[in-house]
């Protein structure tokens, strides 16, 4: 017996206590993300407690702009619930907020040939298929707002 | 630092197939024997064992009692994938040197309840990757393929680069018999492969497999009496960095190794120039490419020129995988790069022996975390 895993619903993300502010607020359409009230150090993903000063942190909304540092282009089923998706593009985007906050998400609104590194992306938040939880998902900026 | 108190008496393997029916016990008793009969020792010699997986049935103590023991004393299940081999065989090392066991056993399964490739399941993930595996991404391959394209962009490696590392792997599997993948493939047929995860195409991934692989260890002082020319741990180093999270690793141009190396070769006076055999840990062929460069082999994006000058096979500067390694030999978790290393310092690789092999060096795990073990054929003096 074989299970038809292409109609099976994407992963979907197991909240824990450092985390469910992430997911409470992408579900109320703003990306939060830890951040240490004393020394400004963001964290992602969340910690308790500010791994340099070890102050407690909160959640505060980031910007949803940043750089593509790297990318795939998924080209054969590989994930549950993403088969009928391929191929689809993966990057890890660095957030304008701080150099090495990063966040992982799929591309889109574009060619996968046409991604490139160091491209400029903007978030936006999609619900996952399968539940309630909210993702987000990056697509290239307008021209106007491409930095140089 | 020495760990040349104690030494590898022993090596066993099942046969490496794409399916073998049988379950990780099985495979791994059996492993364990053939280790044990090739030292010249018996089930009931042994009082150590270890391993290390991500949770499979097939435990040190499972197996220990399916090879007649009815007790065992020390053991230690490690759970980690291919990045802690290392350590673990140091662990054992350090176990017998320590004077906490005589004959240590050190093995790996993979059965068919084992693959790393794919997640079909449908899944509620937590930890760090609740944040990428609802993105579709969650296997292993799609991680380091982030790692190739950015080492691409950085030093302008190409695919052509990583078809070099994949077609010089399966060019020493067509001469070893226990490799699943033997058929010899050149430029074009790399480039034909199918796309699974631009930049990796086929070839540069692992070849999944069930089977299992066992060492012995005892002290250097008891291998003396033993069956076969002891090989020895020289020395091992370890490292981890960005918690162990791939897309955290401030920089994917380079791995663990970058940590690693310069341990690696302070703690034994050695350096890639002295390695006659190398195992480089190639869960993918990108895997080698970066390691292959922090061991100091060559220098950031000369792999591609490296391989396709034939220095990393026989007649060049060092042999890399004679075996075939991961990639054409088969996905045994690296600790088939032991065995290996193991056959070839004692001069036992048949049509496959490097010649004059009296050090090897052995890469386990990739990006952020990782180690490493130098073998030699002499105690260091
Ligand atoms: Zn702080």
């Amino acid at each position: 017996m074989s299970i038809d895993w292409a109609k099976l619903p994407p992963p979907q993300p197991a909240p824990d206590l450092d985390s469910q502010g992430f997911w409470d607020s992408i579900g109320h359409g703003e990306l939060r993300l830890r951040r240490c009230p004393s020394c400004a150090l963001w964290h992602h993903p969340p910690l308790e407690h500010c791994r340099r000063c070890a102050t407690p942190t909160e959640f505060e909304p980031v910007t949803s702009t940043g750089t593509v540092y790297t990318f795939i282009v998924q080209r054969q089923p590989a994930v549950v619930g993403y088969s009928a998706l391929v191929p689809y593009t993966v990057a890890i985007v660095e957030l304008d907020d701080q150099p090495g906050l990063r966040l992982t998400g799929r591309i889109v609104d574009i060619d996968a040939d046409e991604v490139h590194i160091g491209m400029r992306v903007d978030s936006r938040i999609e619900l996952l298929p399968g539940g309630d939880f909210h993702i987000p998902v990056f697509s290239p900026t307008l021209p106007r707002e491409a930095t140089p | 630092m020495d760990l040349s108190g104690a030494a590898i008496v022993g090596i066993g393997r099942t046969a490496y197939r794409r399916q073998s029916g049988r379950t990780g016990i099985s495979l791994a008793a059996e492993a364990v024997r053939v280790a044990l009969d090739d030292a010249g020792l018996a089930p009931a010699d042994v009082d150590g064992m270890t391993c290390f997986s991500t949770g499979d049935p097939a435990t040190p103590h499972r197996v220990s009692h399916a090879i007649g023991l009815d007790e065992i004393g020390w053991t230690v299940n490690t759970y980690a994938g291919g990045n802690q081999v290392a350590l673990v065989i140091a662990n054992a090392a350090a176990a017998i040197i320590t004077g906490q066991a005589d004959v240590v056993v050190v093995y790996r399964v993979l059965d068919a309840g084992v693959r790393y490739g794919k997640v079909t399941d449908a899944v509620e993930v937590g930890g760090v990757e609740q944040f990428s595996a609802p993105h579709g991404y969650l296997v292993p391959p799609q991680w380091f393929a982030m790692w190739a394209r950015r080492h691409q962009h950085v030093y302008g490696s190409t695919c052509e680069d990583l078809g070099a590392i994949a077609i010089n792997s399966r060019a020493h599997a067509v001469a070893n018999e226990h490799a699943i993948a033997r058929d010899p493939i050149d430029l074009d047929d790399y480039l034909a492969g199918r796309w699974i995860v631009e930049p990796f195409r086929v070839y540069d991934l692992a070849y999944e497999v069930d089977g299992a692989v066992a060492l012995v260890l005892t002290s250097a002082e008891q291998a003396k009496d033993l069956a076969h020319r002891a090989v020895y741990p020289i020395g091992a180093a370890e490292g981890t960095g960005a918690g162990g999270m791939p897309d955290l690793w401030p920089d994917q141009t380079s791995m663990y190794s970058r940590i690693v190396a310069p341990r690696l070769w302070e703690r034994t006076g050695l350096s890639a120039a002295d390695i006659d055999v190398a195992c480089m840990y190639d869960c993918f062929t990108y895997t080698v490419m970066a390691t292959f460069e922090d061991f100091g082999f060559c220098e950031k994006g000369e792999v591609g020129d490296y391989f396709r000058a034939g220095r990393a096979t026989y007649g060049g500067d060092v042999v890399v995988n004679p075996h075939g390694g991961l990639l054409s030999e088969g996905y045994l978790h690296g600790l088939n790069h032991h065995y290996e290393a193991v056959l070839q310092l004692r001069g036992g690789a048949g049509v496959r022996q490097v010649d004059d092999a009296e050090l090897a060096l052995v890469t386990a795990g990739a990006g952020p975390y990782g180690g490493a073990i130098v073998y030699g054929t002499e105690r260091p003096c």
